[in-house]
């Protein structure tokens, strides 16, 4: 396993929670952005032609990821865009005391007749979040609002 | 009576229950949970821990208030009303929701069942090609920041001024559709980037637009309904449930992460990182007041937007103007909203996550045609079940801050109901039952199944038992569009 992630049944019915995985921060990030793009699309059948590099650092893992999770959010209403896959990696500059993220999101513009459209994220909450390590892997818990 | 909590609830009442401040540290006020001996064994363990958090908060009054469609939230349960002191009281985004001035909005028409039978398909077809619903949909107008700013400022009058809609529509809308104060110049423009071509479109997850049926024998309080617009015969109406998409979302995250740093700065504590709050006079809480006002605003522009659009379907359609049609707007009411209002304390921070605004007769806030009854409060249901037309009530202002339900509440999650039915099969069934359904996503429309849906009935028998609202007529769907 190097990254996975799974929707829990249980929590904030109206909306969608997940609990995603990873055997690096990287990992981690790239199984909850998938979850992220899971809850909105069906991503097999969003094409690749629109591509968006990005980067951003903070002090705090949590934090980060919250945002990387959030400009997902951002982007699918701002530039109308839907994604098919994304690459991501997460560094800590210990020296600097700062974790760097470098991304890369894949997708094209929406389109409700060709992609398998599903639930409009609203936003990632702080409801029951929480990113922690544990054996060996990296794992966060994430509420989206519906 | 099995609970899912292990906390002590009393009994007050056939539909009130109490939960004493003994039951978790930290609490302020006990707890009220307005439910049915059927309804309260539904609610999930959320409720519980939510309500019971809110009641924590810093200068609540009275009760942290759960309605009886109440379910877990985030922060706030869904279904929560309280009430804050403005001088020792704080303000939260996580009282008011993601979707700042999530809504609804009630038109009548003069039409019958048998006018619109013989044109369902294509009137359906016709709301589905005006109304954008549907992930990231987009309005036909994309505002520049300025444009933007004005709509912050007016909320549904930018829309009368422009031609989409009429101003009569204005003194039968809430507030009159535009909240005081709204200051865009504490807006983000990534917070406009969002919303700037959306105005007009109904978004998705619970989100729709119904076309509905009043009949003679679901109406329950005839002189009410008549002073609302409301005749029976088989009439039909128009029932609108969204809010300030993308824009608001993002004026609820910009601010949740200002206030994490101002609940440093003033030591408050709360027991969930989304209950982030601010002292209400603080200057973070009056950014964040007057942001979500101009939010709440773009909300009230939306559906005046989506009504105009529904009027132009309604008009191809049958061939003729909608004000021969009696198109007219019965009312328009917030619930996903925190204002000041007055009340035996005083002033007071009242926070509606999920619930509705139920003023009693006499109220100099209502609409001059509606004073003498009381304000109409627009409860949807799930898409199979039906809607409720309600009244608020004088018990309402003494009892619930002049709160109420406003739709069905959940009781099983999306993942759960895409398991049990499939969007194809309700779609099926629905039209087997004389309901045509234009979905964007079939997923979606599973996850939006009447089965994960308390009984609207159950919920309304509560607040009408109770007496903080009462039944006025019930509507039946015959059309329904979702994202």
């Amino acid at each position: 396993m190097a990254s996975d992630f799974h929707f829990l049944e249980h929590v904030a019915l109206a909306d969608a929670a997940f609990e995603a995985v990873g055997d690096s921060p990287s990992d981690l990030f790239t199984a909850a952005a998938r979850a992220v793009i899971e809850t909105m699309v069906n991503p097999v059948t969003v094409g690749s032609v629109w591509k968006r590099d990005m980067g951003r650092d903070d002090p705090e893992l949590p934090g980060l990821l919250f945002d990387w999770l959030s400009d997902l959010v951002f982007l699918k209403d701002a530039e109308g865009v839907m994604f098919s896959d994304i690459s991501v990696s997460v560094t800590e500059d210990r020296a600097m005391r700062v974790w760097r993220l470098h991304g890369t999101l894949i997708g094209e513009p929406l389109d409700q007749d060709r992609q398998e459209l599903r639930s409009d994220v609203k936003a990632v909450t702080k409801h029951l979040y929480k990113v922690w390590q544990e054996d060996n892997h990296w794992k966060a818990r994430v509420v989206l609002d519906i | 009576m099995k609970l899912n909590t292990d906390m002590t609830v009393n009994r007050i009442t056939d539909q009130i229950w109490e939960i004493p401040v003994t039951e978790k540290d930290g609490m302020r006020v006990p707890a009220r949970i307005y439910a049915t001996e059927t309804i309260l064994p539904e609610m999930d363990t959320g409720v519980f821990e939510q309500v019971t958090n809110v009641a924590c908060m810093p200068g609540i009054r009275r009760y942290a208030l759960c309605m009886p469609d109440g379910h877990w939230g985030y922060g706030f349960p869904i279904g929560g009303v309280a009430a804050f002191d403005p001088a020792e009281g704080v303000i939260s985004p996580g009282g008011v929701g993601y979707d700042i001035n999530c809504g609804m909005r009630l038109i009548r028409t003069d039409l019958t069942l048998a006018d619109v039978k013989p044109r369902l398909e294509a009137l359906m077809t016709e709301l589905f090609r005006q109304v954008p619903a549907g992930v990231g949909s987009r309005g036909t107008v994309r505002l520049n920041r300025r444009e933007f700013d004005d709509v912050m400022r007016k909320g549904a009058r930018w829309c009368v001024e422009r031609g989409l809609g009429w101003h009569e529509d204005l003194e039968r809308l809430e507030e009159h559709g535009c909240l005081q104060g709204a200051d865009p110049s504490i807006v983000s423009d990534q917070a406009v980037e969002r919303g700037h071509s959306q105005l007009g479109t109904l978004g998705s997850g619970n989100h729709y637009l119904e076309v509905q049926v009043v009949s003679d024998d679901r109406i329950f309080d005839p002189d009410t309904a008549a002073a609302f617009g409301i005749i029976g015969r088989d009439q039909i109406v128009v029932m609108v449930h969204c809010g300030s998409r993308g824009f608001g979302h993002q004026v609820a995250s910009d601010y949740l992460k200002v206030f994490e740093k101002a609940m440093r700065r003033y030591g408050i504590t709360v027991k969930d990182q989304q209950l982030a709050c601010a002292p209400f006079r603080s200057p973070e809480g009056q950014d964040y007041f007057a942001a979500m006002n101009g939010a709440a605003n773009s909300a009230f522009a939306n559906r005046q937007a989506i009504t105009h659009q529904i009027r132009e379907a309604f008009s191809t359609v049958f061939g003729m103007p909608a004000e021969s049609l009696g198109m007219h707007v019965i009312y328009d009411v917030a619930h996903n909203i925190a204002k000041v209002e007055k009340y035996a304390e005083g002033d007071l921070v009242v926070h509606r996550k999920g619930s509705t605004r139920a003023y009693g007769p006499g109220r100099p806030e209502l609409p001059k045609l509606y004073r003498h009854v009381g304000q109409p409060v627009i409860c949807g249901g799930s898409m199979e079940t039906g809607s409720y037309l309600l009244v608020g009530t004088d018990q309402a202002m003494q009892d619930t801050f002049g709160s109420t339900m406003h739709g069905s509440g959940r009781t099983m999650s999306r993942a759960q109901a895409k398991r049990t039915v499939r969007g194809d099969q309700i779609r099926k069934q629905m039209a087997d039952r004389g309901i045509i359904v234009k979905a964007v996503s079939l997923s979606g429309l599973a996850e939006e199944a009447g089965v994960a849906y308390k009984n609207i009935s159950d919920v309304v028998e509560t607040v009408d038992g109770a007496g903080i609202t009462k039944k006025v007529a019930e509507l039946r769907p015959i059309g329904n569009i979702k994202g």
